[in-house]
Parts: C-alpha cells; structure tokens; sequence
C-alpha cells in the first residue's frame, strides 16, 4: 500500500498487440473514480516513471520465448495479485496459432532473414508460466469487466469469472442465434463476459475469450457440422483464439461428460 | 409495499472467537436484543454487503439465545473470508431463520445418537445443547465425534466438558493423530463398535461431509437404527433460502425449506439426495 | 363477463392513448424473428407474430432486476421493488398458462413482493392463436392452446375487428377509458365461434400420450438412457431453460461503486443446465454431468413442478427446442420415454 492507503499497481506487456492497455486507457477515461482508488505506479502506455514497488500487476500478452519468462517470474515475486489482462496472456490467442506450424517457418515468415536473432518458441499463456491469481479475458478486453475486476481486487473479493458460454448472455439480451440466420457462432463453449457482444452486433462469436471450463467440444462440432461447416474450417474455429488451449487438452485427454 | 423477503436485517457482531485456523465463532445481536426465534437445525442467509450472502447453520441453542445467537464459520470463499476478517461491532445482515430444524418433541423420550463428522458439528451442537438445557425429558446421551486431525476438532472446550459429564457419553477421534493427540485414531465409523445402543428406542443424528454421512448413515442402519428415527442435514448452493431460486434442489426436495434436516426415510429414494 | 368488438382501425388509437397512462408492452419485429418490448409507435406492434425468442415472461421477471440498495459506510439496507403500470399485449395462451405458474411459485409460503407487485400492475391483453406458431411448437397437447383465466382482456382475430372477452372489472376500464369498442352482436358471436371452431383442427396432438400421465412416466425414467444420450450432445449452453416461458431460477450478485460504499444486490436468470449451478464451495458438484442436468430439466417440466404446484411445468410453447443449437427436444424426449415405457 501507499501511504495514501491505496493498492500500487503496474501493467507489463510482452506479445500482444496492446489493444488491451488502450482499453484500460480508455476505461481510465471513463472511470476517473479509478485513479483514486489505485495508484498507477508502471504504465508504458500512459506514465513514463517506473515504480517497482507494485501490488497488483496486469500482464498483457503472451510469454514467446526464454527471455520472457524471467521477467515474468520477477513480477511475480514482486505482485501479491498477478492478473492475466486480455486473451494474448490468458490463453496465448493468436500468437498461439504459430504453434500449429514448425518454429523454423514461423521465424522466417515474421523476421525473414533475421531470424536467427529472435529466441521465439511455442507462444503459451502466462499462467504456463508463473502462478495468475485472476483472469481478464478477451480480444480485447471488456472495459467493464476491467472495472468489475478491479473492485473485486479492491474488495478482496475473488474476482469474477463467469464459468457459463456466451450463449447465456446472447439470449437475455435476446438476440436472433446466429444459426437461426446461417451464420456460425462459437458461443455455446466461449466463456462469457463479453454480454455477448458479437452477435449482439450480428456476428458469430469467434472464441475470442476462451473456452468455458468443461466445453462439450464434440457437440460443438457437431452443431458447427451441421450447419454446413467444413471439418477444416472447423478447426480454424476452433483454434483462431485457442489453439493453445485446444492442444493442452487434447493432452490432457480432457473430455468430460 | 416496502418489505421483500430478500432485505437482510442489520445485525451487530458481538463477539468473534477463533475456534481453529479455519473456524471461527460469532455471536451476533439483532436490533433491540430480539430473539432469533429458531430452533436447532434451521439456517440464516448471512450477508455481508457488497460482498454477498451464504447460507449458514445457528450453533447456539435456542434455549440459551439471550438475545444473541452464534455462527460458525468456515473460511472458504468470499463471503466466509469477509466475515473473518471482521471485527465485534461491524454488523452483518440476517435473514431467517429458515428450513425445517430438528423435530426436538420427536426426541423426547428417547435416547439421542448425536454422529457430526468436521464442521458438522455446527448444526448440531445446537440440538445438542438444547438436549442437556433438558436433560431430564431425553434417555441417555451419546456423542460421537470426528474429525481430520485434533487441530480441526472444533468446540474443545465443550468437548472436554461433554466427555466429563457422567450423563453424557462422548467419543471422540481423529483420522490422523499427532504427538499430542492420545483419543481415539481413526474415522468416525470406528467409533461405532464401542457403543452398544437400544435401536428401537433411539434417534439418531448426523451431519458432514458426504463422504462421511454416507458411510455414517450405513453403520447407524446396522445398527438397527429405525429409518423413521435417522436424521441428517445436508448442504447445497443456496441463493434464496426461501424455495425461489432453484439452486438448492434435490430432485423435487428443496433443500432450503424441505430440509435442511431431513430423515432418512424421506430421502434415501431420492437420487440426488446420498 | 361480456364480449366487445375492437375494429382493428381503432387499436393505434387504443395503444396511444394507454401509452400516456403506461407502460405499453407488446411483440415486436426482431430481426427475421419478434421479441416483446416496450411499444413507442403503435405501427411497432405486432399482433400477427408467431412467437418470441424469450416469452413475455420477462416483464414480470425481469432478465435482471436490482432487489435492494445498501451503503456499506452507513449499514444501511433499502428494498428496491421496481414496478411500473404496465399493459402488455398480446400474450399468447401458452405464456399465460405459464404465467399462472409463476404466480404460484412467487406467492406461495414466503411471498416475492417484487415479483408480486410488478404483476399486481401489469393489465393482461391477451391473444388468441389461430394457427401453430412453427412446426416446434405442442400446445394443443399440454392444454394451453387456450385459456378462461389469466387475463383482464383476451383478442380474438375476426378479420377486420378483434373480439375482446372482458375477464376483469380492471379490463373493463381499460376499454372504457382507452378504447373505443361496440358491445357484440349475435353475428360477432357466430362469427367468433365459427373462427374458433375452424382453428382446432389446424394444431395437431404431437404428444403421442395424454399429457397427465407425464409425471407418472417421468417417475418410472429416471435411469432411462435418454439421459446419457441428451448429455454427449448438449452443450450446457443454458439457452433451452432462459427462454423458457415456466423457468424462474435465478442468481444473486452484489455490485459496488468504484468507492465501494453504496452498492446494490441483483438477481438475474439462472439455468440448472449450467455447470456452476449446483456447485458449492469445496468444490462438490451436486449435478455434475450434462446428462443429470438435462434430466433435471425435464423432470422439472414433466414432474416436479406438477407435484408442488399441480400444473405442469411445460406450456408446449417449443422454444427451447427452436433456440437448441443441438436440436435436442423435450417433445420428441417425451415421446422417447413413452415409447420405451
Ligand atoms: C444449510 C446450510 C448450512 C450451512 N452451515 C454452515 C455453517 O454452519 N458454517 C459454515 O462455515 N458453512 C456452512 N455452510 C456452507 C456455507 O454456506 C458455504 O461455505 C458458503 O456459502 C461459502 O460462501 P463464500 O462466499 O464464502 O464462498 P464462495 O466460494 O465465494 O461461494 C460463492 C457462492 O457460492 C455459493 N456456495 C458456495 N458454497 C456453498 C455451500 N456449501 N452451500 C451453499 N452455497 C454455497 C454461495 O451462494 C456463495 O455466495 C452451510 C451451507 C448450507 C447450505
Ligand atoms: S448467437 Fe451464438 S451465442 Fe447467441 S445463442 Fe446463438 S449460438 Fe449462442
Ligand atoms: S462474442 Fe465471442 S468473439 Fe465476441 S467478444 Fe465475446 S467471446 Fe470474443
Ligand atoms: S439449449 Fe440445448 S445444448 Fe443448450 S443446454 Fe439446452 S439442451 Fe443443452
Ligand atoms: S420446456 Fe420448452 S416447450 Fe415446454 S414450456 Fe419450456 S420452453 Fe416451452
Ligand atoms: S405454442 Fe401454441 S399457444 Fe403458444 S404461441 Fe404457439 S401456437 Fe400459440
Ligand atoms: S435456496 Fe433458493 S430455492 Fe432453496
């Protein structure tokens, strides 16, 4: 704590596209109360002093290669509550894609001849890592739920996840399914959060949140089958946001009834 | 209208023990010193603003209420974390008490088989106590005990005046002793063998873990234990306490107003109850 | 009571001029599909819909609704019971069978004011179905393709008027203070028999058993493999119990300011179908497989609700069947358990 008596906190980024920390930009915006509650002491997006006497910490972006995992472990042993911000930290999203595909050709493709200077293997999240204490997932991030998350924090309340699919979310704002007007959609295994905002504005959900804890995979793709998808293009669903999730389990053999 | 069955009443903490490093104890006063008006077995939704509610057993009898009534708590999620880190003069909200207790007027009479396993003991130290405020009107006394390791027996105080009093018949035990420990090692079903009961004329109670009832249940009905005469508390997700929100049911028993004391009778047919 | 007539040019200015006394409640275009919402232009009702994506149901509970108001700092707790005058329109039968259980299961032993207030001021037009709403639909079958009860006004379609059944003193007023309406002629009357007559024959029993006996046959299945087999293609998704027009599980939530003083506690929907809902704390999870918590479901609908509150808990509405992404049915689940019985 401060002397002020408020919660230092700091954000990190590693492999991510940052959509994330401009969204807790934003929601600084909106959220003026926020900045009186906590003390921002490490933000390369918004301050430009570094404090490193942080509680709280938000991670953004996926660990990629050896390098990373030591300044993860530091932060950890700093942070009394380590918090995966957005999809890229929470489930590898799609640096993960790379996975699917052999290291070599991946360093070729992204840094051409250079690649050799780049220590890059399998994207995984940070909880592969270091030990995360709270999940904000998305791509990218909820700004409300942000805001949820950081109370919780500050109430010492376990912060909230919701464990249900979009689905739930979808139909108490009672949208048309998407497969009600031939279009596909994810949200039956994608963990909510989001108030289902994809098909909210028409489109299927993409899996952007990651799966919900005990997805019925098989049914999944079933009802994707039958609806006209293709078993490749299938997969592509299923592994555009989670691919790292989706080996893991294969490894795991977690198929629960 | 201005009152919803939903409104917690604002009550003060008087008083906070700490039982084990798990457990503690509250004793709680309602507005003005009114009486809970409970009866052993029935639960309070406990709410701590802010942070939520969750259902919790009165431990304290009604028979020595005084204006005050106690809950044990068990840290576990929010709520409990919350309440623990809580001192005597913050308040918390009540509502209830609610469910079906214990049918004392059933017990008279008759020898009483108390068998709480853990944090069962909560639930029914209250029967329990407002069966020794009676002495006369019950048959022998038997409590049987257990619990994982002798830091986790809750009550000791209570427990050693039970084990020293002659009308009482107290055993106690732990699955895994230590270098302290010189009772009774074992799980609560070894306990069994060392009492000999009148079946007919005996009621029997228990409440835990259900790994524990389970097999609780199966020596109490060896022992000839009448189905009518066995009684159990069991536990689910509350959100209501009040029959509304579905998250306590067992089969087509409600667990919040059909129990949480139930007899075996009534539920050993319902799939989802053992 | 006594029928009137309501020539269909006079419904607008029906709607309008409830408008400035209420809040006007009635199906609207959705999309390819319709939902209930709040009625600002009288053009936006849509008395020729066939059915919802969620039943009117939510007007009496709400997806979300705040219960009470409280101040952390100050220990201070106030009830909060949102309701507003409301007239909702167009309720087809099955959703008022539906509303009559609900009535039951908030007023029974411990009363939900907020339930219970909102309905006392809701004024019930309702609508009689001509024709099925979609091929999901079985209400003939469960009983609700009609209704005597449940309403202040009930639409029958003539063609160019409605003939409204005044069933309340309350309906009675709305048509005196709002409407410009005839008493029915004996012509009205032959005419509306004559529609109602003609409108039988056009639903079909799709239950192959009378539903009475569901409760007995639901009691004899509880080890039936239908269960194991819903569970490998259900999703837990929830969808099928959310917009069920007799489900009223739901959830509790507190929600705080950024200050973390004054807050308020929520109820939202709930579905047994979701993983979390019966898990406690230390973990146990109480109807962990799929396949117990689609069991659950229909033992609700078939038998549990018909034991505690002597209706059954299915309307035959079809919506969980038309919102499935799995395509799983509890008619054609019904007829499973029959046919193997
Ligand atoms: C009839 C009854 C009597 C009980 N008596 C006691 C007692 O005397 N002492 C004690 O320590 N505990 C008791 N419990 C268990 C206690 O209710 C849970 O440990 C508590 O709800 C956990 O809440 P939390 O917010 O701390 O945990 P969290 O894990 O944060 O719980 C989240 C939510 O899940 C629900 N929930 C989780 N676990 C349970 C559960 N076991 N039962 C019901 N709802 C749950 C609650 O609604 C809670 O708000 C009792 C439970 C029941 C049903
Ligand atoms: S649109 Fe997607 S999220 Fe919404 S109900 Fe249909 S499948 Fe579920
Ligand atoms: S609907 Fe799906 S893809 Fe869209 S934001 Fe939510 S989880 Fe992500
Ligand atoms: S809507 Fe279908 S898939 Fe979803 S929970 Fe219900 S039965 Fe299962
Ligand atoms: S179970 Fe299905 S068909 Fe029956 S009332 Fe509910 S949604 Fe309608
Ligand atoms: S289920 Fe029957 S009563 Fe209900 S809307 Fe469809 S046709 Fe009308
Ligand atoms: S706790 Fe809500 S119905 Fe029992």
């Amino acid at each position: 704590m401060t002397s002020n008596g408020k919660p230092k906190v700091a954000f990190f980024d590693f492999a991510c596209c940052e959509g994330c920390q401009l969204t807790v930009v934003d929601s600084l915006q909106t959220h003026l109360d926020l900045l009186e509650a906590v003390e921002i002491v490490q933000f390369r997006e918004a301050i430009s002093d570094r404090g490193e006497d942080y509680q709280i910490a938000f991670i953004e972006g996926s660990c990629t290669r050896q390098a990373d995992e030591e300044r993860l472990r530091k932060i950890r042993a700093q942070a009394s509550v380590v918090v995966a911000l957005g999809a890229c930290a929470h489930t590898a999203c799609v640096n993960a894609l790379k996975n699917l595909h052999p290291l070599e050709d991946v360093r070729r493709w992204v840094y051409g001849d250079q690649a050799e200077w780049y220590d890059t293997y399998e994207a995984r999240p940070i909880s592969a890592v270091i030990e995360v204490d709270a999940i904000i997932p998305g791509c990218p991030i909820d700004r409300e739920e942000f805001i949820r998350v950081v109370k919780a924090l500050l109430l010492g309340k376990k912060p909230p996840l919701p464990d249900y699919p979009v689905c739930v979310e979808c139909k108490l704002k009672e949208n048309v399914c998407m497969f009600h007007i031939g279009k596909f959609c994810m949200g039956p295994v994608t963990r909510a959060g989001c108030g289902a905002i994809c098909p909210t504005y028409g489109d299927g959900c993409e899996g952007c949140r990651g799966f919900i804890p005990a997805p019925n995979e098989n049914a999944m793709k079933d009802v994707l089958a039958d609806a006209g998808l293709t078993v490749e293009a299938i997969m592509a669903r299923f592994t555009m946001f989670n691919t790292y999730l989706v080996s893991a389990r294969k490894a795991d053999g977690e198929e629960r009834r | 209208m201005t009152t919803s069955i939903y409104t917690p009443e604002m009550a003060r903490l008087v008083k906070v023990e700490t039982l084990t490093a798990l457990e503690k104890l509250f004793t709680i006063e309602l507005p003005g010193g009114r009486s809970l008006g409970h009866s052993p077995g029935q639960f309070v939704m406990l709410s701590l603003l802010g942070i939520g509610e969750a259902p919790i057993s009165i431990t304290s009898s009604p028979s020595r209420s005084n204006g005050i009534f106690e809950l044990c708590v068990r840290r576990v999620g929010d709520v409990t974390n919350a309440l623990h880190n809580m001192q005597p003069g913050d308040m918390v909200g009540i509502r209830g008490p609610f469910g079906r207790g214990f049918p004392i007027e059933k017990m008279r009479g008759k020898d009483v088989l108390f068998a709480p396993g853990g944090l069962g003991l909560a639930p029914l130290r209250s029967l329990i106590n407002q069966v020794l405020d009676e002495r006369g009107s019950f048959g022998r006394v038997i409590i049987l005990y257990g619990a994982r390791r002798p830091q986790e027996l809750l009550f000791r105080n209570e427990l050693e005046e039970w084990i020293a009093r002659p009308d009482v018949e107290c055993l106690v035990t732990v699955d895994r002793g230590d270098e302290t420990w010189t009772g009774n090692v074992g799980v609560i079903t070894t306990l069994f063998p060392k009492i000999t009961i009148n079946p007919r004329n005996t009621v029997a109670v228990t409440c835990g873990p259900p790994i524990m009832y389970r097999f609780v249940l199966m020596e109490m009905l060896s022992k000839g234990i009448p189905e009518t005469q066995i009684y159990l508390s069991l536990e689910r997700r509350m959100k209501c306490g009040v029959g509304k929100c579905g998250h306590c049911q067992i089969n087509h028993l409600y667990c919040c107003q059909d129990g949480p004391v139930f007899t075996y009778t009534q539920i050993k047919n319902v799939e989802e109850a053992l | 009571m006594k029928l009137m007539i309501l020539d269909k040019s006079a419904l607008a200015p029906m709607v309008n001029a409830l408008r400035a006394d209420y809040r006007v409640v009635g199906p609207q275009a959705r999309g390819p599909q319709f939902a209930f919402d709040v009625i600002t232009d009288p053009a936006q009702l849509r008395l020729d819909y066939n059915t919802t994506i969620l039943p009117p149901k939510k007007v009496l509970q709400p997806q979300y609704e705040r219960l009470l108001s409280f101040n952390r700092r100050e220990y201070q707790v106030t009830p909060i019971i949102e309701a507003t005058p409301t007239v909702l329109v167009g309720v087809h039968t099955c959703d008022l069978h539906a509303f009559l259980l609900l009535d039951q299961a908030f007023s029974r032993e411990y009363p939900d004011a907020h339930y219970l207030e909102r309905r006392r001021q809701t004024v019930i037009i309702s609508l009689e179905c001509l024709e099925p709403c979609d091929e999901y639909s079985f209400c003939r079958s469960m009983g609700t393709l009609t209704s005597d009860t449940g309403y202040d006004l009930h639409l029958t379609d003539l063609g160019t008027a409605y003939a409204v059944h005044v069933a309340t003193e309350t309906g009675r007023q709305i048509l005196s203070r709002y409407a410009t309406v005839r008493e029915a002629t004996e012509a009205d009357v032959r005419q509306l028999n004559e529609v109602l007559s003609a409108k039988w024959p056009r639903f079909t029993y799709r239950l192959d058993f009378d539903a009475a006996e569901l409760p007995a046959l639901l009691g004899a299945a509880y080890d039936h493999p239908l269960w194991e087999e819903l569970g490998e293609r259900c999703l837990a998704c929830g969808s099928c119990t959310n917009v069920c027009p007799t489900c009223y599980c739901f959830n509790v939530f507190d929600e705080v300011d950024m200050q973390l003083v004054a807050g308020e506690r929520w109820r939202c929907w709930d579905s047994c179908q979701l993983d979390e809902f019966a898990r406690v704390a230390g973990g146990e999870n109480f109807r962990k497989a799929r396949s117990a918590r689609q069991r659950h479901r229909f033992m609700r609908k078939g038998k549990y609700l018909y034991e505690k509150f002597g209706e059954l808990g299915c309307v035959g509405c079809g919506r969980c069947i038309r919102a499935c992404v799995a395509k799983i049915s509890i008619l054609e689940g019904f007829n499973a358990i029959h046919q193997s019985a």
